[in-house]
């Protein structure tokens, strides 16, 4: 019974549901270490995955596909900036509006552009390639889920010990912790908060952004309304339990995207579809649960503001 | 009581004239016509199709019908949002809640004038216990509600779709729901319009309700202060926590009461997915967000958010311009006021740092 639920093509989809969520909440990490209370991932990574169905229909090149679906995710992002950043706006409020604003949009743009309703699916529409990377593509278990998938996967992987020395171990990485750790001690010693605020949000746009990519481009070859689900979300969750720290983020994208393969696996054993859909969300209630009381700066900015 | 009413719309006319609110909706709109324009499509014409398509023939009746919904929800939102609860559950509370008042109106033996009323009670209640679960959840495990409420909502979403699926299946259709509502539990129309739901009266209610207690009432000035500041709240003796557990029952009652209003006033299936779909629960906030929490202005801005949407349908038939662009629109207003896009800003108190004002309400 065990073997037959946790097998290679268990991790390979878990690889597949972990990679969107992973590169969304290491944007979202970003922001939180600026001082950016980040909650427009779900809206900009369902941007992204239109942008890049579009744009990969247009060029017949899934390349450019991620090209426009980064380009949507910093434009989005840009608002939340300017509004947050520039106009001192209230980051929950711009977020939540943002997120609606994508929802709205691309169920507009989806019959306007291209005259369907619901799922947008067309030979024009390139897909991304999995890559297998030779040698360590072969090594038994690991080789196939991790070495034989899309290029954004290699890049949400190699973001996470990019992001750890960039964060620790870097002057520019330092700066910003100070912006969202001391803004004024920061502005003191120089460091402008504006710069690196517009920084971390317009990355973090970028990386949502990448992740609507391999929604659309990667895990499926199509565009299907309000397909991020829940995953900007789940980001947003995972930034929390993993305590803004990649190594945490990553274990906290791992876990809910094993939740996620996990239910489609019981879906495979005849579990009703809605019973598998809840299950990524009830493990990351559950975990929350479990993790309580680290989240009382959130509780803080959420409650009492 | 009128005079109070006719002052505060003289008081909003008056600063309408000066509001971002006023810059915001000008922006927004122009906008939409440049999307429509850059995709194709004539914006005079869509603009034409969307104004006579609310408010001239069966769009009068159908605009009043949607602002039902909307002003519920966003009544919901506000009761929250004014007490510093970030309350993002709306659409399950609303779907939960809706699910158990269609089950009495259809499973409950008995005759309308009393399964009515009972369903709408049970609507409540379960819309309230479901808003619970995160109330709790902040108060005693101090996990944010902004979170939790917000994942709860696909938890609903699950367990109603399997509910409709399998348990409460019409099995005589090809599609996810439950049976039809009988015909005598359900929601009365008026004869207004030519049929607008009695539910309208109850949201009228609500909102002169609502409007008495934040005015009139301890209880409506607790839940203030706490949203202002929850710190000297409770410092100024004030059950915080509570508070909290009431407001999120309040909210979750509203949504369930419009839940249930939604299918047997207006669907008469419980479909599943179609209650998400609709997405009421999201305008209602973004209503509520424009109208700062305050239940009249917040009716006035539900009617014009649903003849947005009213207006959209029809433009989407006679202009061929999808009534997503409604969406936009909204979404796009609340950015543009949440931004504070003033033609000349107004600083009237420039050193004030933002996280003074209440969390999801904003000074605008």
């Amino acid at each position: 019974m065990f073997e037959q639920i946790f097998d290679t093509a268990l991790f390979d989809s878990a690889t597949r549901a972990m990679i969107p969520i992973l590169l969304a909440a290491l944007g979202g990490m970003i922001c939180e270490r600026a001082g950016v209370f980040q909650i427009a991932l779900e809206g900009i990574m369902l941007a992204g995955a239109f942008a890049a169905v579009a744009g990969s229909y247009l060029a017949l090149n899934s390349g450019v596909g991620v090209m426009f679906g980064v380009a949507a995710g910093m434009l989005i992002s840009l608002a939340l900036a300017y509004g947050t950043v520039t106009r001192k706006g209230d980051s929950i409020v711009l977020g939540i509006a943002l997120n609606l604003l994508a929802m709205g949009l691309t169920g507009f743009l989806l019959p306007q552009l291209f005259d369907v309703r619901g799922v947008f699916q067309h030979a024009r529409i390139d897909g991304l390639d999995r890559i297998a990377i030779p040698g360590l593509s072969q090594i038994p278990w690991v080789g196939p889920v991790l070495f034989d998938n899309t290029i954004l996967t290699y890049v949400a992987l190699l973001l996470v010990p990019a992001l750890w020395v960039f964060l620790f171990r870097t002057p520019i990485g330092l700066r910003l912790r100070g912006v969202g750790e001391r803004p004024l001690a920061a502005e003191t010693l120089g460091v402008s908060p504006t710069v690196y605020k517009y920084g971390a949000v317009l990355t973090s746009g970028a990386l949502a952004g990448m992740a609507g990519a391999q929604l659309s481009l990667g895990n499926v070859v199509q565009f299907a309304e309000n397909m991020s689900s829940g995953r900007g979300w789940v980001a947003v969750v995972a930034v929390m339990l993993g305590r803004a720290h990649p190594a945490g983020v990553l274990a906290a994208a791992a876990l809910f995207a094993l939740a996620e393969a996990l239910g489609f696996r019981f879906q495979g054993n005849g579990l009703p579809v809605q019973v598998t859909d809840a299950l990524p969300f009830v493990v990351t209630l559950i975990a929350l649960i479990a993790a309580r009381k680290r989240f009382a700066r959130l509780l803080d900015l959420t409650t009492s503001a | 009581m009128p005079r109070k009413v006719l002052e505060e719309l003289q008081d909003l006319s008056r600063r309408a004239l000066v509001s971002p609110v006023t810059f915001s909706l000008l922006f927004a709109f122009a906008l939409a016509a440049s999307i429509v324009a850059v995709t194709g499509g004539n914006p005079l014409a869509a603009g034409e199709e969307m104004f006579t398509g609310a408010v001239t023939g069966s769009g009068l009746r159908n605009t009043l019908g949607r602002a039902i919904p909307i002003v519920g929800m966003a009544l919901a939102v506000s009761v929250a949002f004014r007490s510093g609860i970030i309350n993002l559950g709306g659409e399950g509370q609303m779907v939960i809640g809706g699910l158990a008042g269609t089950i009495v109106a259809i499973y409950v033996p008995g005759p309308g004038f009393l399964i009515v009323p009972l369903a709408m009670f049970t609507g409540a209640v379960v819309g309230a216990l479901w808003a619970l679960l995160p109330a709790y959840g902040q108060t005693r495990l101090q996990l944010p509600i902004l979170i939790t409420s917000l994942l709860l909502n696909y938890v609903a979403r699950a367990i109603t779709g399997f509910l409709v699926r399998f348990p409460l299946a019409d099995v005589s259709v090809t599609l996810a729901t439950t049976r039809q509502v009988p015909e005598t539990t359900r929601m009365p129309k008026m004869p207004l319009f030519g049929g607008v739901s009695l539910s309208l009266i109850l949201v009228i209610l609500m909102v002169v309700g609502l409007w008495l207690v934040y005015s009139r009432t301890v209880m409506g000035y607790e839940t203030q202060m706490a949203g202002f500041n929850m710190r000297s709240a409770r410092y100024g003796g004030i059950d915080v926590e509570q508070r909290t557990v009431q407001v999120m029952m309040v909210a979750g009652a509203i949504g369930g009461l419009i839940g249930t209003h939604l299918i047997i006033g207006e669907a008469l299936r419980f479909i599943d997915g179609e209650l998400v779909l609709s997405g009421f629960a999201w305008t209602g906030l973004l209503v509520s967000l424009l109208a700062v929490n305050r239940p009249i202005p917040i009716f006035v801005t539900g009617l014009f958010f649903s003849g947005l949407q009213i207006g959209g349908l029809a433009m989407q038939r006679n202009a061929g311009v999808s009534w997503r662009l409604s969406q936009v629109l909204q979404a796009v207003v609340i950015v543009a006021v949440a931004c504070r896009l003033v033609i000349r800003r107004r600083d009237r108190r420039p050193s004030q740092p933002v996280d003074a004002e209440t969390a999801g309400v904003g000074e605008v």
